[in-house]
């Protein structure tokens, strides 16, 4: 009998860790499903729920306070959001594709500063809700109380989404809009509104997930990105926009935690994504959700256009800018060096994710998995085989090029931002494996003393050797673009159908394409290392993944171009701020001004203005 | 409700898909805008309801100017826009359809209930709680069509409502769009189907690679079939 009972406790336990996830993820999902926009800042939305809560307890008090103070911070982290998307995502909704995601990371750094100004930076614990301190006797075991409100409230919040999606009119407009969101406006529907409304609902399910979690977790600063690849599992797992989906995956993931641990307490989350790996291979949309046809939204922007070689003067530039690269150790000290270097690292980075989600159609948000696979490649051949630096340079690309097969194989089978948010969880399970495996990987501590060969150690010779492999790297990403299996893969991007009718393996040539393109982000982190003399587990982590991201888009996606502008921009910012007390405050602050400023990117407006001289077509009106 | 169009130009990025279009259309009036296959007829639509924005010339309702409204406003103004496409809500019931269309009542018109419009649409009767991706061609051509009556609109702009459609519903499209001139709406059609908007029509612009052609009753077009072969015959 004690057994059953602790095998009930341990379900029941899973189902109050569901009711976090799901709440974010619902809201993740809603607001996803109306406006397109994948809101990386709903992590952020959980952890201020989170802070607010506390606040809120600590005025108020008593039973009825807990609640209040749970409910009001749900609402205060909704009317945050809607700030956010009137302030800043309404302006950039007809900027292309996804570069709305710059200005919602932009809004995490700004969050993550004003919950350390406001807050503090130390963890805050969660206090006792008034009246269910206590546990209950099931069957032997005891089992908190409050897991059971956790339980209940996500059932009542399942329920109440459940009404408002169809029995009220709001809900039935953001369902359709979720469908066709121009046809719904073509009926007379204020879609501004809808967004507006989406936003408040979506960041209050977050805010209300934070808040609710307070006595069981607390408040710390790390909550946002903890959090969001769990929630990416679960709306991809549940199918997005799908509320009972979003539920049924977070029970599922939950519960598939609270009994692994029992058996392999190690790798809970390698489990997770097992599952995970299982329910996208057979149901690539998720449990109930619906495949994502492009078009079928009424919102494909303007075809692509397509990839010229670049003409004579853009040449004539390129090798200018190599010759001052050659020169530039002639006049600059060696800081300026260093930045250089981590420059044209970051600009190989971010060349190989342009490659992958530009030309190749692919968005991975987990692009670190590959730079920080070929990093910890390098280092670990290094330590545990002695190997020279040059070996391990060229172990780094190959080794993160068959993790990016593996990962991609199951990536390929997906589309759009299913295969993006497969990428940011995929990358999250090499980060916690590096992470966990404190014995060979070093953990927390990483690998330390990772040097470049003798006749590279000095600061010139490492110099020239960074800015030749990384120039090497974008100009090979070039020359493939512009081969035959470039063209292979531009057309796989533009239409699946034609290109498979004319004899493409469409899965091949795009499995192939993401595996170059993991490579040589595996040769940046292969850099990056000796670079450095060592590699920390933050070269896979879900903030590196988005500093290419965020290259890239801040450069502008669209054009070849963009990665490099991007890089640059980004890196010597992240340099010249990073010293500042509230650098992300700053820096988040800055790239939302940069998204709002030049919608279409750094090198989008350049080309604007200077393409026509360089003998570049504007190919939009 | 009069609808005057003036001096229409439109752009697919680059390609120059309207030039100088003009036209007009009355209560009461149902008005064919005809031309093959990439005439420039759907852009011509989507343009006065607001999905393309037009680059130049003017779209005027009652004399207001509207052209570079967002469609929700223009939709608001008394035109509503039926879609090539149908672009039904495929996950939502009939009724959740109808619903995603209602608007207030405007004066002067009588009222759009779902129960009038299947009246209207004997089809759709008893179809209400059916999923409308689930529903045949012809269903869900008619339902787009009472959708976009729930929000009574003045004047309903057409695109192509008989294409792909079954003979036996092309001849229910023709009563509809009869019984809709009677309740003293204007309708502007796009049509390939010469045949299909001579039994509907009372007058006709011909377009062709993005101008208007031609303009003329549609008993003149009847009578004319030099100019038929000309512009309209495949």
């Amino acid at each position: 009998m004690n057994d059953l009972g602790f095998y009930l406790v341990q379900a029941l336990t899973g189902l109050s860790s569901a009711s976090a996830l799901f709440l974010v993820a619902s809201g993740l999902s809603i607001i996803f499903g109306v406006t397109r926009v994948v809101n990386f800042a709903h992590g952020s939305f959980y952890m201020l729920g989170a802070y607010i809560a506390y606040t809120f307890v600590e005025r108020l008090g008593g039973a009825l306070g807990f609640w209040a103070a749970v409910l009001l911070a749900g609402v205060a982290v909704g009317a945050i959001g809607v700030v956010v998307e009137l302030l800043i995502l309404r302006r950039v909704y007809q900027a292309p594709e996804l570069f709305q995601l710059v200005a919602t990371f932009g809004v995490i750094l700004v969050i993550q500063d004003l919950a350390l100004l406001t807050w503090g930076a130390e963890d805050l614990f969660g206090p006792a809700a008034p009246g269910l301190e206590g546990t209950v006797n099931i069957l032997g075991t005891r089992l908190p109380e409050y897991d059971l409100a956790l339980i209940a409230l996500s059932l009542v919040v399942l329920g109440a989404l459940t009404l408002l999606f169809h029995r009220t009119r709001w809900g039935t407009l953001v369902r359709a809009a979720t469908e066709d969101r121009e046809m719904v406006g073509a009926l007379g529907v204020n879609q501004s509104w809808l967004f507006t409304g989406t936003f408040f609902l979506g960041s209050m399910l977050a805010g209300l997930g934070g808040a609710a979690q307070l006595p069981k977790g607390g408040a710390d600063l790390l909550m946002d990105f903890n959090i969001l690849a769990a929630v990416f599992v679960v709306v991809v797992v549940g199918g997005m926009g799908s509320i009972p989906g979003a539920f049924l995956a977070a029970v599922l993931i939950s519960e598939l935690g609270a009994f692994g641990i029992l058996v392999i307490p190690q790798s809970t989350l390698v489990l997770m994504f097992v599952v995970m790996a299982v329910v996208l291979i057979f149901r690539p949309w998720g449990l109930l959700g619906r495949p994502e046809a492009p078009g079928q939204h009424g919102q494909v922007g303007p075809p692509e256009p397509p990839l010229r070689p670049p003409g004579p003067r853009l040449r004539a530039a390129g090798l200018l800018l190599l010759a001052v690269l050659l020169a530039l150790p002639a006049f600059a000290d060696d800081f300026t060096l260093v930045l250089a270097v981590e420059i044209a690292i970051m600009a190989l980075f971010a060349a190989s994710l342009h490659f992958a989600m530009g030309p190749g159609g692919m968005v991975s948000f987990g692009h670190a998995a590959f730079f920080g696979g070929g990093a910890y490649a390098a280092a670990l051949l290094v330590k545990y085989a002695g190997s020279p630096m040059e070996v391990a340079l060229l172990f780094a690309p190959a080794m993160a090029g068959v993790l990016a097969l593996l990962f991609g194989w199951f990536c390929v089978r997906l589309t759009g931002v299913y295969l993006a948010m497969l990428t940011l969880a995929f990358a999250q399970v090499g980060w916690s494996i590096v992470f966990q495996w404190g014995e060979v990987t070093g953990g927390d501590d990483g690998i330390l003393g990772i040097w470049p060969s003798e006749w590279a150690s000095n600061r010139l010779a490492f110099y020239y050797l960074s800015m030749l492999a990384s120039a090497g790297g974008i100009l090979a990403l070039q020359y493939v673009l512009h081969s035959p299996f470039g063209y292979a893969m531009r057309a796989c991007r533009d239409s699946v159908v034609r290109s498979a009718s004319i004899g493409i393996d469409v899965r091949r040539q795009q499995w192939f394409a993401f595996a170059f393109s993991g490579a040589l982000a595996g040769l940046a982190g292969g850099l990056f290392v000796f670079s450095k003399g060592s590699v920390f587990p933050d070269e896979m982590s879900i903030p590196r993944s988005f500093d290419a991201l965020i290259m890239v888009l801040l450069g502008g996606v669209k054009t070849v171009l963009g990665p490099l502008a991007g890089a640059v921009t980004f890196t010597w910012l992240q340099d010249e701020i990073g010293r500042l007390e509230y650098w992300r405050f700053v820096l988040g602050a800055l790239i939302i001004a940069i998204v709002v400023a030049f919608p279409q990117g750094i090198a989008g407006f350049l080309r604007a203005r200077l393409g026509p001289w360089f003998g570049v077509r504007e190919m939009e009106a | 409700m009069r609808l005057e169009v003036r001096g229409l130009h439109s752009y697919y990025g680059r390609a120059h898909i309207l030039a100088d279009v003009s036209l007009e259309a009355t209560a009461g009036e149902v008005v064919a805008l005809l031309g093959r296959n990439g005439a420039g007829k759907s852009t011509t639509l989507k343009s006065i309801i607001g999905l393309v924005r037009p680059a130049g010339g003017t779209v005027e309702v009652d004399g207001t100017p509207i052209s570079g409204e967002p469609p929700h406003r223009i939709c608001r103004r008394g035109l509503g826009y039926v879609p090539e496409e149908r672009r039904v809500f495929a996950s939502l019931t009939v009724g959740g359809n109808l619903e995603v269309g209602r608007q207030p009542p405007r004066p002067g018109l009588t009222p759009w209930t779902p129960a009038r419009l299947f009246e209207l649409f004997p089809n759709l009767a008893g179809m209400g709680g059916r999923a409308a991706g689930q529903m045949s061609g012809g269903e869900q051509q008619m339902l787009t069509i009472a959708r976009t009556l729930m929000g009574n609109p003045a004047l309903v702009l057409l695109d192509e409502p008989s294409e792909g459609l079954a003979p036996v519903i092309v001849d229910q499209m023709v009563q509809v769009i009869r019984s809709l001139k009677r309740e003293g709406l204007a309708i502007v059609l796009s049509e390939q189907n010469v045949n299909f908007a001579m039994k509907v029509a009372d007058r006709a612009y011909i377009i062709e690679k993005g101008r208007i052609r031609h303009e003329c009753t549609i008993d003149a077009l009847m009578a004319d079939e030099a100019m038929r072969r000309t512009y309209l015959t495949v």
